[in-house]
């Protein structure tokens, strides 16, 4: 055959140049998906509609852990939504971050944490509060 | 209408999103090296804490009024400028980004300062940043306005400058010295000659004004007068010159030292050259001791190479600036501060080819390609010119540096919520 084999470390070899499918099948019949490639599927368009307004925050503690916030998760906060009523926000209460659902109850605002162990906080109208942003996702390791 | 949109008290502003308890208390942030105050918030401004105050002279009231100090945190104000860029950009008609924290744009139709109004709500509520706005007929008059919208608060962020009447109302209480474009000595010059407000330099016998201010000063009055001769620019000048310099976090005597910390500064042109398309042909190196050190010897000096074809080559820049650097070191010095200025700037595909040129240009832009990519996919000067080095003694002093909440998932904001 007069070709030589040519050895190259591992290392060398750049599989993330390597596109999944491509032309040149040398034989047999040409892929059919060849001309359905799309592109790779894009988290950040998934998760973030409005990125100038969306920042990450990592959260420590167990009061939301009913939401399916667990201690150590990282939550995607989306500055541009106005809060509802019944969402999860991160807020400031008094000068301090804390992440909660928000309720109304005949004209009076609630915290509510989503752990049974845990009671509702009222937000009187002597504390200083406001909703810094809209929690939209959780991003937990499993 | 024309219309600038200018962050409040920025720098300041961008360590509050992620310090809300910060809210109502005095702030300040530090220049490079903790240096001087570069932004105070409100707070600190009714404190008497001035710009450009060096910090130390400074200690006593930021300890004695509670000051909360932070060292600047580039990064994060960068980033938080990009998404109140992104934020307007929707918004208006057209978008020239000035600074890093003001932006002018164009809003057509009656409805501008409502427009206006409701963009100063958008960005606070997105981003966090407050800022002002100040809507006129021209640039100027535009900077005019928004000085107004901080000043008084009873604008509520937005000011407006649309009739004959107001405009005139407004610059009658506007000083020369404030107006866009006018330095320190052109308003001595102004004022010596009787000129001291807005009003005043609109009105002049405009050869007068020729004479005086050259055509700079002819242009900033029609401004004045409402006639557009600086209309808002979507894309972005090329650059006249590039500068990278820093203070030392402590001073640096030898001259391997500031060998490093010059040629990183002159592979940083080069690289902002090379992502705007530009070439450069003259390389200046300057050095100078510690002025504040008034017992120490002083120095200063500067020296500019001449490239015979201009370049953004790391390479080349780097050896143009360790030249000059070899003809002003002076041993046994403190050095405090060392920079580099790339200036005669042209766009890279129009550089002349030198006759006795014997640099593989092809090669080496090939080289720089290179070196861009490996170096945007893994971090800044990961693959460097031996003799930027890795010692940098030069570095930075930044004690009171701020997480880089946005751009570093390690430093991103951390919130308990044990109840």
């Amino acid at each position: 055959m007069g070709k030589k084999l040519k050895w190259c470390p591992a290392g060398d070899v750049d599989f993330g140049s390597v596109p999944f499918f491509d032309e040149g099948v040398p034989a047999g019949f040409p892929s059919p998906a060849e001309d359905h490639l799309d592109l790779d599927l894009d988290l950040n368009s998934y998760l973030i509609q409005h990125p100038s307004a969306t920042f990450c925050v990592r959260v420590e503690g167990d009061s939301m852990t009913g939401a399916g916030i667990q201690s150590g998760d990282v939550i995607l906060i989306d500055r541009s939504l106005s809060p509802q009523k019944g969402n999860v926000v991160l807020a400031v209460l008094d000068g301090e971050f804390t992440v909660k659902r928000v309720d109304v109850v005949d004209d009076r605002l609630y915290l509510i944490p989503e752990n049974p162990s845990l009671k509702r906080i009222e937000v009187g109208e002597e504390s200083s509060f406001r909703v810094w942003g809209v929690v939209t996702f959780v991003i937990h390791k499993v | 209408m024309i219309a600038i949109v200018d962050c409040n008290n920025f720098f300041a502003s961008c360590e509050r999103v992620f310090q809300p308890q910060l809210k109502d208390s005095p702030v300040v942030v530090l220049s490079n090296n903790d240096g001087c105050v570069i932004a105070r918030s409100n707070e600190s401004k009714a404190l008497g804490i001035k710009m450009g105050a060096p910090a130390f002279k400074c200690a006593e009231i930021f300890e004695s009024h509670g000051v909360h100090v932070f060292s600047s945190n580039f990064a994060l104000y960068g980033d938080m400028s990009r998404r109140v860029m992104e934020t307007i950009k929707p918004e208006a008609d057209d978008m020239e980004i000035y600074s890093i924290d003001e932006a002018f744009l164009t809003f057509e139709g009656p409805d501008s300062e409502a427009r206006a109004r409701a963009l100063c709500f958008k960005v606070e509520k997105w981003t966090g940043i407050p800022v002002s706005i100040g809507l006129a007929p021209t640039k100027t008059l535009a900077k005019v306005a928004v000085r107004i919208a901080k000043k008084n608060p009873s604008s509520r962020g937005v000011t407006s400058l649309r009739s004959p009447a107001d405009i005139t109302f407004a610059l009658q209480r506007c000083s020369v010295e404030d107006l866009w474009g006018i330095g320190y000595r052109s308003a001595e010059k102004l004022k010596s000659f009787g000129i001291s407000t807005a009003l005043q330099l609109s009105q002049a016998d405009s050869s007068w004004v020729r004479r005086h201010l050259s055509i700079t000063g002819v242009r900033l009055q029609k401004e004045l007068q409402g006639i557009i001769c600086s209309p808002v620019n979507g894309l972005t000048p090329r650059k006249q010159n590039i500068r990278t310099a820093r203070s030392f976090g402590t001073e640096v005597g030898t001259y391997a030292a500031l060998k490093e910390a010059v040629s990183t500064f002159a592979v940083n042109c080069a690289n902002k050259l090379r992502k705007e398309g530009s070439s450069s042909s003259t390389i200046t190196t300057f050095i100078h001791t510690n002025p504040f050190k008034p017992h120490a010897t002083q120095y200063s000096n500067a020296l500019t190479i001449k490239l015979e074809v201009p370049s953004n080559d790391n390479i080349e820049i780097v050896s143009a600036a360790i030249k000059a650097l070899k003809k002003i070191y002076r041993p046994g010095l403190a050095y405090k501060k060392a920079g580099v200025l790339v200036g005669s700037i042209v766009p890279a595909s129009q550089v002349q080819l030198g006759l006795f040129d014997d640099v593989d240009r092809t090669k080496r832009t090939n080289l720089m390609k290179s070196l861009d990519s490996i170096n945007s996919r893994l971090g800044r000067d990961k693959v460097r010119l031996a003799v930027q080095g890795f010692d940098r003694k030069w570095r930075l002093r930044q004690e009171r540096l701020s997480p880089c909440y946005t751009t570093r998932f390690s430093d991103i904001l951390t919130v308990s919520i044990p109840r």
